[in-house]
């Protein structure tokens, strides 16, 4: 089964109105290739999920991509800040906001790769999230005597990973850390993904237990190198501080200069 | 001018000298400057612990020192990836001894604010969210933050919203170290720099000036193993902490 499209088709798979988990954090191994991707397509309200999105959320709510946020924490972070676009989003009333806890969106999205309608989370006692998300707290019925937070059930229409390398079949593998990627390809309906490199079936195949998802969870894929650019994707290269410096001095809304980006071209020769 | 602290300084070795030995710390996103202080205690302390970070590194062994305090780098020479799921998991079970969480207010209680400045629905300023904060700080053994000013803004009266509650074990600001007993924040000490009475002046909730003196100076090898993490000085002008 070919798994394998242009970048142009496998954004295309994704229509106005889907909710997108997208995967690696903050400034490291975002799916960026993509999200450019949906912004020259035009694509409109979508609804972000993620626990710590920066540069992505920011640009898609500049390009006025965002119609809803469910998210734990958003920043562009190292010494950058506030993510400007995604604030102004908010406080213009933009987009609609769901804060979590990172850990209530992990358990929302582990509701939906358990088939589960809620997943109890730690924690969260105090937390005004609670109040203002309607969270119930419950007494345990085995009679511990604890109570817990249940979340409820939080599942994507697609989960858009950022890969190191992928194979012919559309097995997936990451370096470095995996952040919450494993269980946003778990959670979601359908799995996409970019990833830097094409590599041989054989090196998954010594190596199987380095696999993030295996093919038949992965509904498309395209190669992009340098696609999460300007993040970093460990250990093949890391943050353009200069890009993240450009697209923080530059005030206007207007995305275009973000977006012209060739995909791919960056790669060194 | 006291000659051993500077405010950056001040800041990071105070915060590292809250990690004990054995115990498990954690320094997560949005956190440079604890990062710094995990890493600095690795240098400047004979005992041992186990740093973890929230780039998946466990005692990791970095060749440069990131801006980013969730940078891949902080997973070099580690021999696991301990990635976001574990972390969270091992906390909220009640393994996790010692977390950095950031706060944008803070009440005497040692509850916390990121959310929002203004009414959560209409904000004035929207936050960067909690991140880990709701779940970790109640679950956490013990949990603290730090400031990079000390204004009656941050160390509120009460929070504009409660993000998080359970009671921030401590705080480090430019200014003063405090610590919750009996579970309120107290002055435990202040820069040399400044007065006790400052410090109260400039914080939202009472404070007591009962027995609190300057801080004890950085020793030798703390300094070192500072100016050896931002030999450059890059980290210090970009936190760009001032006393006043």
């Amino acid at each position: 089964m070919n798994r394998r499209f242009s970048l142009t088709q496998l954004a295309a798979l994704i229509p106005d109105g889907a909710s997108l988990a997208l995967g690696g954090s903050f400034l490291h191994r975002g799916p960026f290739a993509m999200v450019r991707e949906l912004v020259r397509q035009g694509r409109r309200d979508l609804e972000i999920i993620k626990q710590s999105p920066g540069y992505d959320i920011d640009l898609l709510c500049r390009a006025g991509a965002v119609k809803k946020a469910r998210v734990g924490i958003v920043a562009m972070e190292g010494y950058f800040g506030l993510a400007p676009w995604y604030r102004h989003a908010v406080q213009a009333g933009e987009i609609t906001l769901e804060e979590h806890a990172c850990a209530s969106l992990t358990a929302g999205l582990r509701a939906a790769a358990f088939g589960a309608p809620f997943q109890p989370c730690g924690g969260i006692f105090g937390s005004e999230l609670a109040v203002i998300n309607g969270w119930k707290e419950v007494e345990d019925p085995y009679g511990s005597g604890q109570s817990t937070f249940l979340i409820p059930k939080i599942q994507p229409d697609f989960a858009i990973i950022h890969v190191n390398e992928v194979s012919e079949e559309g097995d997936i593998r990451v370096f470095g850390t995996s952040h919450w990627d494993r269980l946003m390809t778990r959670a979601a309906k359908s799995v996409l993904v970019v990833a830097e490199r094409l590599v041989p079936a054989k090196a998954f195949q010594e190596r199987p237990e380095l696999t993030l998802a295996p093919h038949f969870m992965v509904d498309g894929f395209t190669v992009i190198e340098r696609g999460a650019w300007p993040g970093s994707c460990w250990p093949d290269y890391g943050i353009d501080y200069a890009e993240v410096e450009r697209y923080m001095n530059s005030k206007e809304r207007d995305v275009s200069s973000f977006i012209d980006h060739v995909e791919g071209a960056g790669a060194e020769l | 001018m006291n000659e051993s602290w500077d405010p950056f300084s001040y800041i990071v070795i105070n915060l590292a000298r809250f990690i004990r030995a054995g115990e498990v710390t954690f320094s997560g996103v949005n956190s440079t400057i604890p990062m710094l202080s995990c890493l600095l205690a690795k240098q400047a302390y004979d005992f041992e612990f186990t740093y973890i970070n929230v780039a998946g590194g466990v005692d990791p062994m970095p060749s440069h020192i990131p801006w980013s305090s969730s940078d891949p780098v902080l997973a070099e020479g580690s021999s696991s990836i301990f990635a976001n799921e574990d972390f969270y998991d091992l906390c909220t079970r009640g393994e996790m001894d010692l977390c950095f969480l950031g706060a944008a207010q803070i009440d005497k209680s040692g509850s916390t604010n990121n959310s929002v400045i203004g009414d959560w629905s209409n904000p004035k300023v929207r936050l960067p969210g909690g991140g880990g904060a709701a779940v970790m700080l109640p679950t956490a053994r013990r949990a603290y933050t730090w400031r990079t000013e000390h204004t009656p803004r941050t160390l509120v009266e009460k929070l504009d919203f409660q993000t998080a509650w359970g009671g921030m074990s401590g705080i480090v600001t430019p200014i003063a170290v405090l610590e919750l007993r009996n579970g309120s924040l107290e002055m435990t000490s202040h820069h040399p720099d400044v007065t006790a009475q400052q410090v109260v002046e400039r914080t939202g909730f009472a404070l007591s000036t009962d027995n609190v003196g300057p801080t004890a100076p950085p020793t030798e090898r703390e300094l070192a193993a500072l100016a050896a993490l931002d030999f450059d000085g890059r980290h210090a002008r970009n936190a760009n902490v001032h006393l006043s």
